[in-house]
Formats: structure tokens, sequence, C-alpha cells
């Protein structure tokens, strides 16, 4: 069965159970390690990039996420080689689409726009590649603004597998790619989806987000997922 | 109602579809095989949303999972395909060889508009009269080859502006290219 191991988190010795991720191990231990696709109660997809660890021994930067916890592993969750990795990340999803805080319902509380704050990213390096995208507010309910999407799959991952629907997926490849309902089809007419608001409430940024908000109005709870997440055992 | 439905199957082989679920249901990744077979299958090589509908019906997939694949794999088509197939290599190598005259050659010769947008990461287009789809891959694999296009299922190294021209003659357009 599972064992208790130990590894070594910014030099201090933490006990985990084997199997558990570093994501996991830091969290339990009062280390943050910073993300925007993990989330409390789904599987993790590692799409971020944001909770690269270092890894004593290993050239690579691992995500933390995603990594097992192994026995006697030396994990750094802060150096300078990491900021400037996690700030290169943000840039890179500032640069794709168009994340403009000023016109944004989650203007205050948007997961990147407090990720940038906190690690320093002011301005990004690289041209704006201001794609022209289009806003589907097909279903009665919510909107989805393809604008400010990041990618992070946790949507389709509470859809599948929290609620069951298997709404969402992301079509398309590279920089093409899309979050979809069902064959690429409005959202407002999906067949699977039950409107029941999860993936707005996981949204990391403002995406995904329930209609008749003004800009800084939209707030959300992930935890309701968590505990939702445990009441189903669906806890991964 | 009745004849909706079965209107509906026609536009497809549903017997084929089923024998191929059959056999790969429960093997892991069964889904792209499937969708494989079935489009080998479909007359213009591709996958319309009633064989996805139907497909997805039969396994109990998602709906958004089977087009997540289907748009993620460059094999698979949404749009009719034509019986010709021109597919000029764009990685690297073929780039630095040559191959954006190349694409842009052929979609002269074949009476293609390219883009507004510019070039594209990849590209897939069939002439109006749906006989000719020209599409772009990221690298063959052929390298040593480069520039590289594949004319109806056979590779051809070291293109220039001639070759191509010649290898476009071969194509079946039901009469000369003007």
């Amino acid at each position: 069965m599972s064992s208790q191991i130990t590894v070594r988190i910014d030099g201090v010795l933490c006990t985990a159970t084997e199997g558990e991720t570093i994501f996991e191990v830091a969290e339990a231990n009062g280390k943050h390690i910073p993300s925007l696709c993990h989330m409390e109660g789904v599987s993790s997809a590692g799409s971020c990039r944001l909770c690269l660890v270092e890894v004593a021994g290993i050239d690579r930067l691992l995500p933390a996420c995603t990594t097992p916890a192994q026995r006697g592993m030396a994990v750094t969750t802060t150096s300078d080689r990491l900021s400037s990795h996690r700030r290169l990340a943000l840039e890179l999803m500032f640069v794709e689409r168009n994340h403009i805080c000023a016109v944004c319902v989650s203007n205050g509380h948007c997961e990147l726009q407090a990720l940038a704050q906190s690690l320093g990213v002011t301005h990004v390096r690289y041209p704006y590649n201001s794609p022209r995208l289009s806003v589907d507010v097909s279903h009665p309910r919510f909107v989805l603004d393809h604008n400010r999407c990041i990618l992070c799959s946790r949507c389709v991952r509470v859809c599948d597998e929290i609620e069951g629907a298997h709404v969402w997926d992301i079509g398309g490849r590279g920089i093409g790619s899309r979050v979809v309902a069902d064959l690429d089809r409005p959202w407002g007419e999906s067949q699977a989806c039950t409107a029941c608001g999860k993936c707005v409430q996981v949204c990391p940024t403002g995406a995904l987000v329930e209609k008749g908000y003004a800009v800084e109005e939209m707030t959300r709870s992930k935890a309701a997922i968590a505990r939702l997440a445990v009441k189903k055992g669906a806890t991964p | 109602m009745q004849s909706a439905a079965s209107q509906r199957l026609q536009t497809f082989d549903q017997a084929f579809v089923d024998s191929v679920i059959a056999e790969r249901t429960g093997r892991p990744g069964a889904l792209l095989g499937i969708l494989q077979k079935v489009q080998e299958h479909q007359p213009a090589q591709y996958l319309p949303t009633e064989v996805l509908e139907y497909i997805a019906a039969k396994t109990a997939t998602p709906l958004s999972r089977i087009y997540g694949v289907v748009t993620f794999y460059a094999l698979f088509s949404l749009a009719p395909q034509g019986k010709n197939s021109v597919c000029i290599c764009r990685g690297t190598a073929c780039h630095t060889r040559g191959s954006r005259d190349l694409l842009e050659q052929a979609m002269m010769r074949l009476g293609l508009q390219q883009d507004q947008d510019g070039e594209t990461e990849s590209l897939s287009v069939t002439t109006p009269d749906g006989l000719t789809t020209l599409r772009t891959v990221a690298c063959f694999g052929q390298c040593a080859l480069a520039p590289v296009v594949e004319v109806n299922h056979t590779i051809f190294g070291h293109m220039n502006e001639r070759s191509l021209q010649k290898a476009l003659e071969t194509l079946d357009l039901g009469g000369p290219l003007s």
C-alpha cells in the first residue's frame, strides 16, 4: 500500500504519502506554488507551466502539479530561474489573446491578473498577437469570451469529472486551439450542457462569466467545487 | 420523424460504421482508429457531422472530445476532400529550400486563393470544383530530400518549379490543366 516518504521542499523536510504530487505536498506543508490550471477537486493537466519547480539532480524544470513526490527528492519552489520562467509564461499568455483588465468583469478577481501582479509582470517584451476572436453569448445564463481564455482546461476537467457532462474540450491545435462546446456549436445549443455553471466558477480569468455582471463584479467560488468533489468521491 | 431519421442515416454507411465500432470497442485509443477507418470509407474522405454524432452516440463518447480529436490531427477533415491530393511540406528544411514559392505556385496553378490573414500554420483547401485538395504539413520527415511535395500519395523530393509543374500535370482533373 501507499507508504510514507520524506522529501525536502525549499530545504524543509516534509512528510508525504507516496503518489502525492509535489504540488500537493507543498500545499500541505504551507508552501504556495503559483498555478493557473491546477485546482483542488479535479485532475491535473500541467498546461499552464507556472508551477514549474527545480528538482536537485534534474536539469530541466518539472511541473509540480503532475510530478509525483519521490523519496529523497529535493525541490526548490522559488529561485531567480523559476521566477523568470514564470514571468515568461505569463507574458506569453498576455501576448496570445486580448487581456484587457480595464474592461473585464473579472478585474480584481482574476487569477491571471493577481499572479502577474505578484510576479511583477508590469509589461510584456513581445508584440501582442491581438487575434480577432468571437464572444459566445448564445447561452441564456453564461458567456464564453475566447479573448480572455488561457486554455487552462479547468472548465473541460470540471465538466467531465464533477458534472459528468463533458460539454467542453479543446479543439484545434497550437495557436489555433479553442475551447469548444460539443461539435464547436454555440454554447446555448449544446445538447450536453446542464447549465450548472461549474465551468464558470472555476475559470481563472474572465473567459467564462455569468451574464448580468459589469466590470469588476464577477466573483467565483472554487471552494464549492472542491467540496463537491469530496462528496462525489471523485478527488483524484 | 421516421423518414427524417432514415434520411439522415443515408449520408453514411451505417452498417460499416457499426462494424468498425464493434471491432474496436474496448480497446484503448479506439476512437482514433474508428475515425480513421470511417473517414477512409467515406466517398469524399471526410467526416460529416452526422457521422461524428452517430459515433459519439454509439460509443458514448462526448461530442466535444471527438471534435477535439478530429481537429487536432491533421489527417482528419471536416470538409469534403478532392480525389487528388497535393501536400506541400512547410517544415524548416523545406522552407529554407523554397517551399513557400512551391506552395504559391501550386495555389496559382490550381486557382486557389491565399487566406486573407496571410499564411496560416497549416492549410487545407479544396478547389471549387471539388477535384483537388491542397494541404501543407509541418514535416514529412524527408528533410534530406527538401523541398518535398506529395502528389496523390507519391512523394517527390528536390522539387523545383519545373518538376512541380510536371507533377501537377499528372493530376486527374478530367481534362488538361489550362
